[in-house]
């Protein structure tokens, strides 16, 4: 009995702390439904007629889907470059250690850590002056160069988990380094690639400050788009709560699917 | 003489394997920062014409160190940084422990908490803006109709201004912490707790000498990785308080992105860079040693 009660208090904790938590994220979502009067109505109201009209104003009328677009372009391609590039990297720290390691995964980390106002100065100097601001290829650069540190340090956990002794039976059978490397440790590996892969297409799809300074006109992305909402003649909360959602809905949808394995990446492999 | 062959035999291999990343980030990442560093002995504003190519030597880290902006930012994010990690840790403890102990729907309820860190920061502030907004936001009528002993106008002054972007810190942050210490409790062996109900302690006993030493390692980590990661805090702020009031949540990032891109004090701004580069480069270092540790 003692003990049933103490579940139901936990149980209730519980749901209670979630339910404030989520509170303002809830009524983010609630109000990109609702029609403008609705959404400024005193007391708020929680059951409403749903309207679509927020997202076909956002979308179609304002333009966005041009936003959510680029997006998914400077996403897709941020994600494809950074793995292509990190995943032989990784590889190597886990199955080559050598005495160049050290340095290496410092001058990794430096740019791992590095604040994003740090790059994004320099960046958007020497874009200015190639002619590369505004283009997808400047933001897709900013943003491979802080996913690529990350793919490196997520990805050498994921490898070193896979047993070595498979490499050497592969070894014996005459085959090369790259071939073991591309056709049997990283489909061994795959469910930390698609893991890391996830987290840099969130860590592209949510980034602001270079996409606010390096993108234009034409390749802005979402989140630097959404602002444009607040505008002066009055901040039209219905269309923001809708693009808001788009945003987010996507991302929470693939942290769940790769969730066990999202903690160990970001620590970057230092809790298990 | 074997060993020494083997390693220099990895040396050749790891470095065609290492190649690919490190040509990369020399150009997007080190060639850049040499470029800030360049930059900042030079004074380089958008407003003067063959300002480019005036050397100005330390001028820019002696007007830094004098700056009492400068000097308000850093302030500021200290203040920041102390308070949301302090309460992220504290909460997530308190939610690691809840969530370890439920036997049922564990599942759902870490879900669940997921949500917060995957929001784009943007959006929650955002989010937060029309939450507490005080003329319709939801949080300022339920104070008003429960009569909650609650400040309404958060945005007004700069203390509940600072104190509303510490809070959204933490919603975005404690469940994360919540998750990290979970699997940091997970992997204490059931055996501790064992022997410390043998010797007849009590689950609060347990809790201050069994389970929180244990738990130290995964608390240092997340600790200075939370700690590291407030000196990139700028998406929220910018979006809910602009920095402000004056310059109250005007934290490193603000106010150098100001100094950069609004200001067009170009080398300036480099030398804050510099500085910022500095200080997160030998964190990382004290980061990477106590990971590290931990490892083994």
């Amino acid at each position: 009995m003692n003990k049933k009660l103490k579940y139901g208090l936990l149980y209730a904790g519980l749901t209670i702390f979630l339910f404030i938590v989520l509170m303002p994220y809830i009524w983010l979502i609630l109000t990109s439904f609702k029609t403008r009067v609705d959404a400024f109505a005193i007391p708020p109201k929680i059951f409403f007629k749903g309207t679509l009209s927020n997202y076909y104003e956002a979308f179609i009328t304002k333009g966005m889907l041009h936003n959510l677009i680029n997006s998914i372009i400077v996403m897709i391609a941020t994600v494809v470059i950074s793995m292509i590039l990190g995943l032989p990297s990784a590889y190597a720290f886990s199955r080559f250690p050598s005495r160049g390691d050290r340095l290496l995964s410092n001058y990794l980390l430096g740019t791992r850590f590095t604040p994003v106002v740090v790059l994004a100065l320099p960046l958007y100097l020497m874009m200015s002056r190639m002619g590369l601001l505004n283009t997808y290829v400047g933001i897709i650069i900013a943003h491979v160069a802080f996913n690529l540190p990350f793919v490196v340090w997520m990805m050498r956990g994921f490898y070193d988990a896979i047993p070595k002794e498979i490499d050497e039976a592969a070894r014996v059978d005459g085959l090369g380094w790259f071939h073991i490397f591309l056709s049997i440790d990283t489909p061994l590996a795959r469910s930390g690639v698609a893991a890391t892969a996830v987290f840099c297409a969130i860590n592209s799809w949510n980034e602001f400050l270079m996409a606010l300074i390096l993108t234009g006109r034409n390749t802005t992305t979402m989140p630097v788009a959404i602002p444009g909402l607040l505008t002066p003649q009055g901040t039209i909360w219905g269309q923001i709560s809708a693009v808001g959602t788009v945003i987010t809905i996507p991302v929470l949808v693939f942290a769940i699917l790769v969730q066990k394995h999202m903690i160990s990446g970001m620590t970057m492999g230092a809790v298990k | 003489m074997k060993r020494k062959k083997k390693l220099s035999d990895n040396s050749s291999l790891a470095l065609r394997f290492h190649l690919p990343t490190f040509i990369t980030l020399t150009f997007v990442a080190l060639i850049p920062l040499i470029y800030t560093l360049r930059l900042s002995f030079y004074d380089f504003k958008l407003s003067e014409a063959g300002s480019a190519n005036r050397f100005v030597g330390l001028a820019n880290y002696i007007r830094l160190f004098r700056d009492p902006d400068f000097y308000n930012s850093v302030s500021k994010t200290f203040i920041f940084m102390f308070f949301a990690v302090l309460f992220e840790v504290i909460i997530g403890i308190l939610l690691a422990l809840a969530l370890n102990a439920i036997p049922k729907v564990k599942k759902l309820f870490t879900s669940l908490t997921l949500i917060p860190m995957m929001v784009a920061p943007l959006v929650i502030g955002l989010m937060y803006s029309f939450y507490i907004n005080p003329q319709f936001g939801l949080y300022t009528w339920l104070v008003d109709t429960l009569r909650l002993p609650l400040p309404t106008n958060l945005t007004g002054d700069s203390f509940h201004s600072m104190i509303i972007v510490v809070i959204m810190d933490i919603w975005e942050w404690a469940p994360y912490m919540g998750l990290v210490f979970l699997a940091g409790l997970q992997s204490i062996d059931a055996q501790c707790y064992e022997a410390a109900k043998v010797d007849g302690a009590s689950n609060t006993q347990i809790f201050w000498s069994v389970t929180l030493p244990l738990m130290r390692p995964v608390i240092t980590v997340a600790v200075l990785l939370r700690a590291m990661e407030t000196f990139k805090e700028f998406d929220k702020p910018y979006i809910l308080t602009g920095g402000g009031p004056g310059n109250a949540t005007e934290v490193i990032d603000l106010y150098t992105y100001r100094q950069a891109f609004v200001q067009f004090k170009f080398s300036y701004a480099a030398a804050i860079c510099i500085i910022l580069f500095i200080v997160l480069f030998l964190c990382g270092m004290v980061y990477q040693r106590v990971a590290m540790q931990g490892d083994d």
